[in-house]
């Protein structure tokens, strides 16, 4: 069985890699066309800025100022980072599972209620920091869970499009968030929301009563930026998380439901019990993200959710689908996308084109990411024509000769040659 | 030879030395075939043969690396299945690509509707159809939706297809498999009749028995490999298989006596209720099989055979009063699980929606049902090593040939072999209870004949076999005792020394029964 020289393009994992390249080269081409059409239009704005333009993005945060603002800026982009890796990682997962889970937002929202409520109401002059942090992170992922569990039930049991449920819980979670936090507030005389003069729309930062995550200095080390080690724990997650798809039982439980339900069900697995556990945990893992992001503590986060959802929890979707539902690949996909955000902020600052440009170049990578996949088998069908070129001997031929018979006295020896030269005469 | 074929003019279709490579494998290599005006040409081949692929290039589906396409003499290039509808190519394919809730006459001219301005001019349509139909004897119901019809007449409705684009080259992929001993019959009596209106046909089977009695001459192929054109006049049944498998083949199984021992299975009062129309599919069955007995269930499609078998599995609900007993213990409640790890194997009917997960490797579909146990697993971790090495052993005694071995996607695996994983993995579990349902469904008989032998060979080992089948020839064959199901009932009981094929036939149509007298009251 071996295979004489496999082609660049012929091991699967390079040809996602290459796929994604030539996704985001594609991104970069359309985006640097919008920005010489805004510029042909716009006469404040010249050709030559146009380059400038699609640099600056492509550049992210190195496209920023001073020594100091890149790495400001880059540890920034590694701290957005955190949530998008987790919903990712939720998408993702969901995929794997064959479900898809739209319903990233409000378990997010979900996600960031819990650990505010928790990280905000235990004093931790009574508690050490330490566990009120870990109960919030805690009771997060335990919210996550549960609102994610939702949809999957109803999948389950009932077998009612996941999307629809997603969609409906998402909405339904911005007007819990917003409504509980309201209620608590007025319960608490106003200990939850910052009543500060211009603040009333956000929840107090969760350092206000002591409790964010660790930087052990790399906030300092990049500029002053709100970095801590969520990225560090969201990759480790990431990683666990590749280890359970593809290394366990469980995983290969979770695959095959989502690759043929009924086959999964005639080898006794129990697929209704798997669909709600991975909807469950891709909602952990969505929550996890948001309340990783609140307990950095120095963030706002706005409670009057009923009219907007998180992008964090749609842009999970893309950042899934930049990296094949690859756990690893997430964390990639999902700092290249807060990479380009920052270009894109950095083409608002430093250039004469406005902020409504970054996302739309940023839109239109997304875009051909979709189409990731077809990339991915146009190059797998080149190497196959490669691959051929080579066909003079066969290349892998089945075992030449017929497995041994079992009863080898049995059967009349002297009639088969018989029976063959008859044959052979009649012809 | 009849007057009907052409020897004088060009081929009709003449493919030259097609090869073509998929990664691992050599599908085709350097095959030759050529078809005359009029005849009937039988392609045949065990499965993962090449036949199929071959098709597959004449039909625009698949370029090939090598190898060029004549028809009448003139080289033509055929990039996709427009263009070979263009030069008068059609097939039936196994499966019919047919639009359930359309009506007969929809499906034919779906694709080629003549209209004016948008609107549909079916009066044509349907008069053109209703001639074909006439002179074909092709006898179909034009305005019946095809869900409601038999089998056999959507076949008819896609013959009809082909002769209604004017197709003149007439390719029939396997298309007996589905049909009842009577069906066959009529099709060979159409298929005779389009040659001799000038079609060409090319017939692919690894039935012999038809290759015998319709074609004019018969294409081999061999793992990839032109074997031979043989003329059927001038050859055997054992020549073919001889050239087909490159041995020879036994057709009769070989096996000893039954000899019963413990009631393994028991089924009291089964009623099973279908899925898609809510009414009762199966009818307060009650039957006993006995290790060391191969018990069959033989009956047309549709008779309620799936809806038994899935009760019995666990993958439908039976009916309250239902009672399902395994080794003494009664399982009618238990899980799908519970009765996988309690002796029972079960090799189902579509191998494609229950048998394999068609994304996974082929040793992750070897382990389907056994990646739990400790020999497969330690601390939920999947132990690779011991399910690589398991399946290269079922790999190799049970011959299951694929392109890069353990790691084949078993997508990319023939139906044969993913049929032999399928049973390798079953045969290879502990079981006391093996169900079969239609182990052999299009498979050639190289392999028919190793499924067989495995089968009684399960039996002799002591093992309780329910095999379920629509193949009389296997039914007679292999079983010791036959149960004849019809519309959900079992109307009688056979041996299999003392029945014959017609008596079998009666009973499956339901114009007999046992003890419940004549049938001819039956709804």
């Amino acid at each position: 069985m071996k295979k004489e020289k496999k082609g660049l393009l012929a091991s699967e994992g390079i040809r996602s890699v290459i796929a994604s390249l030539i996704c985001i080269l594609g991104g970069l081409v359309v985006g640097f066309v919008v920005l010489v059409l805004l510029a042909a239009f716009n006469e404040n704005i010249s050709f030559s800025e146009a380059f400038t333009g699609i640099l600056t993005v492509l550049g992210g945060p190195f496209s920023a100022g001073s020594p100091h603002d890149v790495l400001f800026q880059f540890g920034n982009m590694l701290f957005q980072a955190t949530p998008l890796i987790m919903t990712g990682l939720s998408v993702a997962l969901a995929f794997k599972t064959g479900l898809f889970n739209i319903g990233a937002p409000g378990q997010y929202l979900m996600g960031a209620m819990g650990a505010l409520i928790v990280s905000l109401s235990i004093p931790t002059t009574v508690v050490p920091a330490v566990v009120v942090w870990i109960l919030a992170l805690l009771a997060g992922i335990l919210l996550g869970v549960l609102w994610g569990a939702i949809p999957g039930f109803f999948k389950a049991k009932f077998n009612v499009n996941e999307v629809i449920v997603c969609i409906m819980t998402n909405w339904i979670a911005a007007n819990v968030v917003s409504w509980v936090f309201s209620a608590l507030d007025k319960a608490s005389n106003g200990f939850f929301i910052n009543h500060a003069e211009t603040k009333v729309n956000f929840i107090r930062k969760t350092a206000t009563n002591g409790v964010a995550t660790w930087s052990f200095g790399l906030n300092e080390l990049f500029g002053g930026s709100y970095l801590d080690i969520g990225i560090l724990i969201a990759s480790l997650i990431a990683v666990a998380l590749y280890i359970v798809m593809n290394k366990t039982t469980f995983g290969y439980e979770l695959r095959a439901c989502g690759f043929n339900k009924n086959a999964s069900k005639y080898a006794g697995m129990n697929e209704k019990r798997n669909i709600i556990l991975s909807m469950a945990i891709a909602g952990g893992l969505a929550a996890c993200g948001a309340a990783l992001w609140c307990l950095n503590g120095a963030q706002d986060f706005k409670w009057e959710t009923y009219l907007t959802l998180p992008a964090d929890g749609f842009n999970g979707i893309p950042a899934a689908l930049l990296a094949s539902n690859n756990p690893i690949g997430v964390i990639f996909a999902a700092i290249f996308l807060k990479y380009l955000g920052a270009g894109g902020s950095n083409l608002a600052a430093y250039t004469s084109f406005n902020e409504y440009v970054s996302p739309l170049i940023i839109a239109v990578i997304i875009y051909f990411a979709g189409a990731s996949k077809l990339i991915k088998d146009l190059l797998g069908k080149r190497s196959r024509k490669d691959f051929v070129k080579i066909p003079d001997k066969p290349i892998v031929t089945p075992p030449e000769d017929p497995p041994a018979e079992p009863e080898p006295e049995e059967g009349p020896p002297a009639d088969e040659p018989a029976e063959k030269t008859e044959g052979g005469e009649e012809k | 030879m009849s007057d009907r074929i052409k020897y004088n003019e060009p081929y009709a279709i003449e493919m030259r030395h097609i090869t073509k490579v998929f990664p691992g494998i050599v599908a085709n290599d350097d095959i030759t075939l050529q078809l005359r005006r009029g005849e009937i040409h039988a392609l045949l081949g065990e499965n993962g043969a090449g036949k199929s692929t071959l098709m597959s290039v004449l039909f625009g589906l698949y370029q090939p690396e090598k190898g060029e396409i004549y028809k009448d003499g003139k080289k033509v290039e055929i990039n996709d299945p427009n263009d070979a509808n263009d030069l008068g190519i059609g097939m039936v394919h196994q499966h019919f690509k047919l639009v359930d809730v359309f009506t007969v006459l929809d499906n034919i001219i779906l694709g080629t509707e003549p209209s004016t301005l948008g609107f549909l001019r079916k009066k044509e349509a349907r008069k053109k159809v209703m001639e074909l139909s006439e002179n074909y004897g092709l006898n179909v119901d034009p305005d019946a939706l095809v869900e409601d019809i038999t089998v056999g007449m959507q076949q008819r409705t896609e013959i009809l297809k082909m002769l209604y684009r004017d197709n003149e080259i007439l390719i029939f992929d396997e298309p007996t498999a589905v049909l009842t001993p009577q069906e066959i019959t009529e099709l060979m009596g159409i298929i005779r009749g389009l040659a001799e209106e000038g079609k060409s046909i090319l017939f692919i089977s690894h039935k012999l028995n038809e290759i015998m009695e319709i074609a004019d001459r018969c294409t081999v192929l061999r793992k990839g490999k032109y074997v031979g054109t043989v003329d059927i006049a001038n050859t055997t049944k054992e020549e073919l298989s001889a050239m087909m498998v490159g041995r020879d083949v036994k057709f009769a199984v070989d096996k000893k006596p039954a000899d019963p021992g413990k009631t393994v299975l028991e089924i009291e009062h089964l009623s099973v209720r279908s899925r898609l129309h809510k009414k009762l599919a199966v009818r307060d069955v009650s039957l006993t099989v006995r290790a060391g007995e191969i018990v069959c269930i033989a009956g047309i499609d549709g008779n309620g055979q799936s809806e038994f078998v899935g009760a019995l599995s666990g993958l439908e609900k039976c009916e309250p009063g239902s009672r399902i007993v395994l080794n003494g213990e009664d399982v009618t409640k238990k899980s799908i699980r519970y009765k996988n790890t309690h002796g029972v194997s079960h090799i189902p009917e579509d191998r494609h929606k229950h048998g394999l997960v068609l994304d996974y490797t082929l040793e992750q579909n070897l382990v389907l049902q056994r990646y739990f146990e400790p020999r497969f697993q330690h601390g939920g971790f999947i132990k690779f090593n011991e399910v690589r090495e398991y399946s290269e052993g079922l790999i190799e005694k049970y011959d299951v040939r694929s392109g890069q071995g353990p790691i084949t996607p078993a997508r990319g695996m023939s139906g044969g072999n993913q049929q032999k994983a399928i049973i390798a993995r079953e045969l290879d579990r502990d079981h006391d209870l093996l169900i079969a349902v239609q182990p052999t469904r299009g498979l050639d008989v190289g392999a028919i004949e190793y499924i067989h032998e495995q089968i009684v060979a399960s039996r002799d080992a002591g093992r309780a076999v329910l095999l379920i089948s629509l193949e009389l020839e296997e039914v007679m064959n292999l079983s010791d005792r036959i149960l004849v199901m019809y519309e959900g009932e079992i109307v009688g009981e056979f041996d299999p020394k003392e029945t014959t094929v017609q008596e079998l036939g009666l009973y499956m149509a339901g114009a007999r029964r046992q003890n419940g007298g004549e049938g001819g009251g039956e709804k």
